[in-house]
């Protein structure tokens, strides 16, 4: 039986029950005998805590305890991806706003929430930091102590790290004209819609946790290492998040939670609020100053970059994500001589979290809109000049890094064509154009099970986190294609570290690509032990039998897999397992630790309409299309295309975090942190993929999940331009933004 | 949520009685679409909540009576947008109620309740006061009357006691009918609060009623009777320093997270001559 699964549009495993609300989040799930946890914040970004009363606290019904630094151990354990700077629980001070300085536990979440307000906390509050130009100021306070910063250069600054990449020399460099400016992206925060949620139970000896998480195995070892326990005795289990976009990758409260579990001895559960949420994560803020020189044909002969990331009170992964993203400002435009200085600069608000694009849309908006004001200077279409300077297949963009992995012209083309580049618009309307370019994974680690059953069903084992991106049913699809069985025959089962092999991480739109290639190496060592079974079943040498996709090829015959399977098992029965792995190496001397995986390769082009009176935009076409290699599932690639692009609308349009002038987080919530509902979609949307089967995953698949977000902005902020004339260099383009910038023109 | 009372009177008569008894510690509940979250973030923390949505007499919740279409405390905004009496005569508040929340929103949110809750940015309080809406409010002692112009006092605050009820909003079906239309600005076009609400309407006599709010503490009425703004054949420019001085009392917040005060000041007479113009067309097709 040939089952042609790759390409097919298979419905999403578990797709129906996530839209109909029968999907089981950390939240639904009904563990026995468990407590409740409400945190303590106090209202301010940045104070000193006096004294922490809990009396009252506790006298409430049903409270069992309230937790503060002082029942945790000495010194307080600190954690973090990069950086082990996050304190379990807020020690001394607080240091963003929404920081928690005491939970409550207690039999109701009544009880402990009505506790929460009864804990009283005195505190001084201090002058808070919370923009880069304070953050820079010599005289500006330290944001973390340098006991817990590592030595270094800058461990007296408040610059976390600060890298410099580049090539060729910038100042030797002979242009026509120079363009400079600096453009900014405001805080915005993930908006899952299934806040966090934690659960922590004492098992055994061990313990085992439940968080909404995007990568298990870190929060394993995280876990692990706070409680001194080895990794076999933390169990954690990761229902699918429902959304992550970065904001669920690494460990936040769970340490706090599995605490308080251990000190019950009971499950503890603590479900953040939206609020609380937004006080957990948020996207790094950027202010980054562009110069561009060029030729007076367009040709580039320099970008010189300062990238200034705003991140928060703790390390996180601010530094990975302003190193990575800054690796790559150049963009995919052959450019003589590069010069990137990139900042992470620590303040007193919500830590950083990898956001989907980790960085690139903030760098690619200054890029690709320093790059729009070139060409209009130099009286230059903005396609041309983009396709003029653009890498060719096999070109390195970045000296020493992988080279442009397809044929990008192609997709800048297509996106062209379908935006009717060059046709003219009526008045008050106007087009954009842009490019956007993302490193995959730089090194990674996956293995996968996949359990080939008696009955010619099959189980893959996965530690992938579907959060809605539908990881399960590009696996199944590979595993029932290699396997030769229909897809509902295959279960796919993730998220539990007692269960699935390690997985390095959730993120960089690897799964299909790093776990596919470790399900199809999976599936491939299955399809040996059944060329070993054929062989010995029919007599003939190993070496005469191939198998592949579903097929057995004998030297005379060809069967279906599961015939052979089946016979093979004979009367016992039994299974076939098969383990995979899959690898990208690191080169320690690269700067970024490894060379690109693959490139997530967007161009994005638009037709907005500008409200000359009121400011307000509308998107009346938008096209985007990516570089994907290969749809392994079409219907999934578009669904992530579009989602993508409608994140990346709401980031130019409406998004940002808004702080008062103490550094508190206004907008927390739901009311007044804007994202993009139905109604606010462009006129058309249209998602193409170009597919040329030339990417490193199983049958030639790139990683697709964040390419249609990664230039967005630009492209609508120079379609906004292109209507009005109006130039605006701060996101988001909001009515009054645009409004504002109209004005100035004139 | 902490806990509390919760009752379901059957009558108004009973509802009062309630009221009477608990004063303050009471609250009554309608939609909730309000209510609930004051209840969830513990900003309002009664001791019994009184639910109004089984008093039959509420019921039906809109009716025509003597010259007046009566919204009864119990009108959600789905019904009243989906009504042909309120579009055929009031179809600026059609347009408001239309636009408040969601389709869930709508259709458990009150007309009642978004006017006692008594938001600045209330979307049906500027068509309200263009129509000269009155607020019906009864108490253990007896009812009263009270235009919605003086039921409003400021953010959050509203002519109403702790014992008293609102039982209805009545708009008279006038005369000489007044053609209104009703806009908004928000930051997205989905579910949003307004940083702008405004309501023009102008009628047979010459006269026109602008109301707006979301610019200050309370949405107010302005009304000219020079003539120049009803009038179809007058031009923008003899219009625009009328329509300006309309907007003399407002004075947006400059703490808002919704605009800037600049850039409210500014949209004012953009949405008003929009409205404007819109009230004109629906006063010439008037039959
Ligand atoms: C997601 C969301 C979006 C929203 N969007 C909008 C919007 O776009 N525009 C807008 O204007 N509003 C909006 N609102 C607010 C709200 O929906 C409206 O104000 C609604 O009309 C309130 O009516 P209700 O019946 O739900 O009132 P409730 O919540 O039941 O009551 C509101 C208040 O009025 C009091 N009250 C209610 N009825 C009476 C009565 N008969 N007598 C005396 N007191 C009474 C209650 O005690 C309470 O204090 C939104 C709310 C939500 C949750």
């Amino acid at each position: 039986m040939k089952v042609d699964n790759i390409g097919a549009p298979a419905q999403r495993l578990g797709g129906i029950d996530r839209v109909t609300g029968h999907q089981r989040y950390v939240a639904d799930l009904p563990i026995a005998d468990t407590l409740h946890a409400k945190l303590v914040a106090l209202d301010c970004a940045h104070a000193r805590i006096l004294s922490i009363d809990t009396s009252v606290a506790e006298k409430v019904p049903g409270v069992v305890f309230v937790m503060t630094a002082d029942d945790l151990p000495t010194p307080m354990p600190r954690f973090g991806p990069q950086y082990q700077d996050r304190p379990v629980i807020a020690e001394g001070t607080t240091n963003y706003h929404g920081e928690p300085v005491a939970a409550v536990v207690a039999e109701t979440k009544d009880a402990a929430e009505e506790a929460a307000t009864l804990v009283k906390v005195e505190f001084e509050e201090l002058p808070a930091i919370f923009t880069v130009e304070a953050a820079l100021d010599p005289a500006a306070e330290l944001i973390q102590d340098p006991s817990i910063r590592r030595p270094g250069p800058f461990t007296e600054t408040n610059i976390l790290t600060e890298y410099h990449f580049g090539w060729g020399d910038v100042d030797a460099m002979d242009a026509d004209m120079v363009v400079e400016h600096t453009y900014a992206w405001p805080m915005q925060t993930h908006f899952a819609i299934e806040p966090h949620g934690y659960i922590a139970a004492p098992d055994g000896d061990g313990i085992i946790v439940w968080s909404s998480i995007q990568h298990p195995y870190q929060l394993q070892k995280t876990v692990a290492t706070v409680l001194g326990m080895p990794l076999s005795k933390v169990r954690v289990i990761a229902p699918d998040p429902g959304g992550g976009f970065g904001g669920k990758q690494h460990p936040k409260l769970e340490p706090l939670v599995a605490f308080m579990a251990m000190r019950a001895g009971r499950p503890v559960r603590l479900i953040l609020s939206l609020e609380e949420a937004f006080q957990g994560v948020r996207r790094a803020g950027t202010e980054v100053k562009v110069r561009m020189g060029l030729k007076s044909d367009g040709t580039l002969v320099f970008q010189d970059y300062v990238n200034r990331f705003l991140i928060g009170a703790y390390g996180d992964t601010g530094d990975r994500i302003s190193a990575k993203a800054s690796f790559l400002s150049a963009g995919p435009y052959r450019t003589p001589a590069v010069r990137i200085v990139s900042q992470a600069i620590l303040s007193h608000t919500t830590p950083t979290h990898p956001y989907r694009g980790f960085g690139i849309p903030q760098v690619t908006w200054a890029r690709e809109s320093c790059l729009d004001e070139a060409a209009i200077a130099l009286g230059i279409d903005r396609l041309e000049i983009r396709l003029h300077n653009l890498v060719r297949y096999g070109e390195e963009h970045v000296p020493g890094d992988t080279p442009a992995d397809g044929d990008w012209a192609q997709t800048v083309r297509k996106a062209a064509e379908e935006i009717h580049w060059g046709t003219p618009l009526p008045p008050g309307q106007g087009r954009g154009i842009a490019i956007g370019v993302k490193s995959g994974p730089t090194t990674g680690l996956s293995y996968a099970t996949v359990r080939f059953l008696a009955d010619a069903s099959v189980m893959v084992f996965s530690g992938t986190s579907d959060m809605g991106q539908g990881a399960r049913t590009i696996f199944a699809q590979i595993a029932a294609e290699e396997l030769g069985v229909s897809l509902d025959r295959v279960a796919v089962v993730m998220g539990d570290t007692a269960v699935v092999p390690y997985d390095q991480q959730t993120s960089a739109s690897r799964s299909s690509v790093l776990m596919g290639n470790a399900v199809l190496d999976a599936c491939r060592d299955i399809q040996r032990k059944i060329r070993a079974m054929a062989a010995r079943l029919h007599d003939v040498e190993e070496a005469e039998i191939t198998v592949d996709r579903g097929v057995v090829h004998l030297p005379d015959a060809e069967l279906p897999i599961v015939d052979v399977l089946k016979a093979g098992l004979g009367r016992m029965g039994g299974e076939v397992v098969g383990n995979g792995e899959a690898r990208k190496e690191a080169f320690p001397d690269h700067p970024l630790g490894g060379t690109a995986l693959f490139f997530e390769f967007n161009c994005t082009a638009c037709d907005v309409a500008v409200d000359p009176e009121t400011g307000e935009v509308t998107i009346l076409r938008h096209v985007t299309v990516g570089d994907v290699g290969l749809a392994l599932n079409p219907v999934q690639v578009t669904g992530q295309d579009e989602g993508a692009a409608i994140m990346g609308i709401g980031h130019a349009l409406m998004e940002h975090l808004i702080l008062d002038d103490k550094g508190r987080t206004r907008n927390l919530g739901a009311i007044d942190y804007r994202i993009p509902t139905s109604l606010d979609l462009p006129g058309e949307l249209h998602s193409f993929s170009i597919e040329n089967a030339d990417g490193p995953g199983p049958y030639g698949i790139k990683g697709i999940s964040e390419g249609s977000l990664l230039c967005t902005a630009p492209a609508v902020a120079g379609a906004v331009r292109d209507a009005t004339g109006a130039v605006v260099r701060r996101l988001p383009l909001s009515p009054e933004n645009v409004w504002r910038a109209m004005k100035e023109k004139t | 949520m902490q806990s509390f009372g919760y009752r379901r009177p059957g009558t108004i008569d009973e509802a009062l009685a309630l009221l009477q008894e608990h004063g303050d510690a009471a609250r009554v509940l309608a939609g909730g679409t309000d209510l609930v979250i004051e209840l969830r973030n513990r900003w309002r923390r009664p001791k019994i909540v009184i639910d109004l949505k089984r008093i039959e007499e509420l019921r039906p919740p809109i009716r025509e009576v003597e010259g007046r279409l009566v919204f009864t405390a119990l009108a959600v905004m789905s019904e009243i947008v989906a009504d042909e009496r309120v579009q055929l005569h009031f179809p600026a508040l059609a347009e408001a109620a239309d636009v408040v929340g969601s389709i869930q929103i709508r259709n458990r949110a009150t007309l009642a309740g978004n006017i006692c809750n008594g938001s600045p940015a209330a979307d049906t309080a500027p068509p309200l006061l263009v129509y000269g809406a009155e607020v019906v409010i009864a108490a253990k002692n007896g009812t009263r009357r009270v235009a919605v112009d003086d039921f409003i006092i400021g953010p959050g605050k509203v002519d109403l006691q702790p014992t008293e009820l609102v039982t209805s909003i009545e708009i008279p079906i006038s005369a000489t009918p007044i053609a209104a239309a009703y806009t908004r600005m928000t930051r997205r076009r989905g579910t949003d609060l307004a940083s702008i609400t405004l309501c023009c309407g102008v009628d047979a006599t010459g006269t026109t009623r602008l109301a707006y709010g979301s610019v200050g503490p309370r949405a107010l009425l302005v009304i000219d009777n020079s003539g120049v703004l009803a009038d179809p054949a007058a031009s923008d420019e003899a219009k625009a320093p009328v329509l300006a001085s309309m907007f003399s009392a407002a004075s947006p917040s400059p703490k808002s997270m919704r605009a800037g005060p600049e850039y409210r000041v500014a949209m004012l007479p953009v949405l008003g001559a929009r409205a404007l113009r819109t009230a004109i067309e629906r006063q010439t097709r008037v039959p």
